[in-house]
């Protein structure tokens, strides 16, 4: 098993190299941030000690050099905008989509393996056809008119929840989460369904009802295991969709998380929160497929022997 | 055939999914990055704005997303402008007078505390000037409203300041009015976040990223306003911020659009904002007058305020709304003329002018509601006229490497959607900038122009007025470096149980003293 986590550090470690440089050369090229910085008439001088200040002066090589050294130490410079830690307000940022991003994965796979074997265990009954209805509809919602009809519905005509924001009990959650969680939902549902439909109808499932096993045994202890990695390969996909920001609900509902945080350094050439915004999210995507391929190999014995043969 | 599980499989994924769910809910539903917020049953007006203020720094608040906290709330400057008169009304200052062409003796207030205790004098006054003014912080107010001024400034004693200028300067009450006051010993090698001055509030707690929260300041020297606290919070979404007014969670939300759903809960008011193209003079077919005259006949400006605008704005031939020094009313916007538009590009076509040459029509995007649509409707104008225009939509900054000098090199022709505001209230701000030859967003002048813009600037009352009135007739008739749409107004949401009067300064400068709870 070591070897597999060592290869698949390996081979993840180039592309994590390829976004490290790629989004220092991409946002230098977005153009010159002294002038969204300066006043009108700020004259030469000026703008040579902004540069300075900010070490926008350098030769290109030499502020990759500073950069690449501040990796390896969290230090990435202040922001341009706000004149805080880089770094720090990138991590303060972070647990906010984490948890977001964590909760909405929760639910949408508990869910969607409850429907989803639903479905599956009498196809083309009511109950399938419902929720095939019911998830293609849920996976083509887009998000940010949902969130709007939401807010609306919930927030201004009825008065259960808040619109919008971060501060308060539970209610806080309830609309940002199910715009977010919408979308994985029908895809997950429809992704079960469908192993699960072709686990049940294998031999071994006979052979354990055969056996005299409970159906909910079956169901549950016998096929999902077997349609488990198509569905951990969705999953995992879709999870690092919103861990990469969920951005339309983090800007809808002023979620104070990491895709807005990027998205605001982008128009407002932040470049050292930017860097280290993507840096973070870059890693943690890293980790979590590590994560995704080791929880396969876990639950088929066949990859496990291919990685480690 | 695949084995048999082992039978413990189940439960542990069980087991794994209620740590997951014991690890969301452990955190008690609290979201990351909120932990020091109090909820909102503390009296506090809660207002919602477009975008979380980068600073607090006194110096910056001439940035829209600064000023609306900081100005007058935070610190306040020497001078108050009226946004409904346009004169000028003591605040830290009680008295002005010119003492010659070059100097302003100003008396100071006596009785004012900072929020950190310590008296407030002229040497807190001279040393804001002196912090502000051609320093090297690289602060906005000294680029926007002092440009190039020079200014020499002293306190001959506690309750008297002096302001000498290189050039006489009628205006610099006015100038001063911009400037935000904070005490001696104000960092002035760097940008200050939380700034401390004698403003009616100070500032609380700041939770980066969530909200601002203001405290009244119990050792005000003015009128104490009505609430005890004042909390920011910002949603980038304009329907949200309708939506906290309409379900009573915000008292104001600024930067409304009609159709952003807050109903009569939504007030207009105008903005001082102005949209127009200004057109790269320098290249072929805009160097041509006529092809310029021919934008200005060709595009709707009635059509557009009427159905994408919504009525909210008027038809613009000036470059500064009515209420500004300087706006002429004799001035009407050009003509919607079509055929008038479709003659001039014919004959300077035939006069060899290349006019099937492409120009970009460059738009920022959301830089007012229907911005897109708006740049597509002058699009399909200028098409019908004969002209070749492709639209280009751009963030802030991309935009603003086309606006300020030094402008994008071998861009073609242009033609630049803006919108200007002109909120100090005198003409001098925007001629400066957009009309003079070498001013900071203008591509183009004449040096008759230049010489009317400065001596405009030298005189005082309705001549001054006329002066400049005269100034953007001239840009009219014989420069035509804009093509000018519309005088914008604004739209601020205002709870049924909240109290206030928006005035052209609104957009920039929230007055807090001026909210009261509605009776």
């Amino acid at each position: 098993m070591l070897t597999f986590v060592r290869r698949r550090i390996v081979s993840s470690a180039v592309p994590l190299v390829v976004v490290i440089l790629g989004v220092f050369c991409l946002a230098r090229l977005t153009g010159d941030p002294a002038k969204l910085y300066l006043p009108l008439s700020a004259t030469p001088q000026m703008r040579e000690d902004f540069l300075a200040r900010n070490g926008f002066d350098k030769p290109l090589i030499e502020q990759l050099w500073d950069y690449l050294e501040g990796l390896f130490t969290l230090d990435f410079g202040e922001s341009l905008r706000t004149g805080q830690d880089a770094a720090g307000m990138a991590l303060r940022a972070f647990p906010a989509t984490l948890q977001l991003a964590g909760a909405t994965m929760l639910l949408a796979i508990v869910g969607a393996v409850l429907i989803g074997s639903w479905a599956a265990y009498k196809p083309n009954s009511l109950a399938d056809r419902l929720s095939g209805l019911l998830s293609m509809a849920a996976a083509s919602m887009p998000d940010f008119w949902f969130a709007i009809m939401g807010v609306l519905v919930f927030a201004v005509t009825l008065g259960w929840l808040p619109t919008s924001g971060v501060v308060g009990g539970p209610e806080v959650w309830v609309l940002p989460l199910l715009t977010l969680l919408i979308r994985p939902f029908g895809v997950l549902v429809q992704v079960v369904r469908g192993a699960m439909v072709s686990a049940l109808s294998a031999p071994y499932v006979k052979v354990a009802r055969s056996k005299g096993a409970s159906e909910p045994r079956v169901v549950f202890g016998h096929a999902l295991r077997n349609a488990a990695p198509p569905v951990l390969t969705v999953a995992g996909d879709l999870t690092v969709g919103l861990v990469n920001g969920a951005v339309v609900v983090e800007t809808i509902f002023g979620w104070p998380g990491i895709g807005k945080l990027m998205i605001d350094s982008i128009l407002q050439r932040d470049f050292a929160v930017l860097q280290a915004a993507v840096l973070i999210t870059a890693v943690t995507i890293f980790a979590l497929n590590i994560l995704v391929d080791l929880c396969h190999a876990l639950l088929d014995s066949r990859v496990r022997q291919a990685v480690t043969a | 055939m695949p084995a048999f599980p082992p039978r413990s499989t189940p439960r542990k994924a069980a087991l794994a999914l209620v740590l997951l769910a014991g690890l969301v809910a452990g955190s008690g539903c609290t979201v990351a990055n909120s932990d020091s917020l109090t909820g909102g049953a503390d009296g506090a007006l809660q207002i919602a704005l477009q975008q979380e203020p980068p600073t607090l720094e006194p110096c910056e608040s001439s940035l829209t997303s600064t000023g609306i906290v900081v100005r007058s709330n935070i610190t306040e400057p020497l001078v108050e402008r009226d946004p409904t008169s346009g004169a000028l009304k003591p605040l830290l200052a009680t008295g002005w007078k010119a003492t010659d062409d070059h100097t302003w003796t100003f008396t100071i207030r006596d009785g004012v505390r900072f929020h950190d205790g310590t008296p407030f004098d002229a040497e807190d006054a001279a040393f804001s000037i002196t912090r502000a003014v051609g320093s090297k912080l690289g602060c906005n107010v000294d680029g926007y409203v002092f440009a190039d001024s020079k200014l020499e400034v002293s306190a001959p004693d506690a309750r008297t300041l002096t302001v000498k200028t290189k050039d006489p300067d009628p205006i610099l009450p006015l100038r001063l009015s911009f400037l935000e006051i904070v005490p001696t010993g104000t960092n002035t090698t760097s940008k200050v976040r939380e700034p401390v001055g004698t403003g009616p509030y100070k500032v609380a707690d700041w939770d980066s990223g969530i909200s601002l929260r203001l405290d009244r300041f119990d050792g005000y020297w003015g009128t104490k306003p009505d609430y005890p606290a004042v909390r920011y919070v910002w949603r980038t979404e304009n329907s949200i911020r309708a939506a906290m007014v309409a379900s009573g969670e915000a008292g104001i939300a600024v930067g409304l659009g009609p159709e952003d759903g807050a109903g009569d809960l939504g007030v207009a008011f105008p903005n001082n904002e102005t949209t127009a193209l200004r057109m790269d003079v320098n290249v072929t077919p805009l160097n041509d007058i006529r092809v310029r005259r021919a934008v200005n006949y060709a595009i709707d400006k009635n059509g557009i305020v009427e159905s994408l605008f919504l009525k909210l704005g008027e038809p613009a031939g000036q470059l500064v709304a009515a209420g500004v020094v300087g706006h002429d009313p004799a001035i009407k916007a050009w003509p919607y003329d079509p055929a008038k538009a479709k003659a001039l590009v014919a004959e300077a076509a035939a006069a060899g002018v290349p006019v099937r040459t492409p120009i970009t029509l460059i738009a920022r995007t959301a830089q007012f509601p229907k911005v897109a649509e708006t740049a597509e409707v002058m699009q399909e104008a200028l098409s019908q006229a004969g002209l070749n225009v492709k639209i280009k939509m751009l963030d802030t900054a991309a935009h603003l490497e086309y606006q300020l000098r030094p402008f994008v090199r071998d861009a073609g022709p242009t033609l630049l959607l803006i919108m200007h505001g002109n909120q100090a209230g005198d003409a001098a701000f925007t001629t400066s900038q957009y009309l003079k030859s070498d001013g900071p967003q203008s591509q183009y002048g004449t040096a008759a122009l230049d010489e009317m813009i400065a001596q405009a600037g030298e005189k005082t009352g309705p001549e001054r007025s006329q002066a400049f009135g005269k100034v953007l007739a001239y840009q009219n008739e014989n420069v035509v470096q804009y093509a000018h749409i519309a005088h914008m107004r604004g739209l601020i949401g205002i709870a049924s149980n909240v109290r206030y009067k928006p005035n052209s300064a609104s957009t920039d400068e929230l007055r807090l003293a001026e909210i009261h709870p509605a009776e």
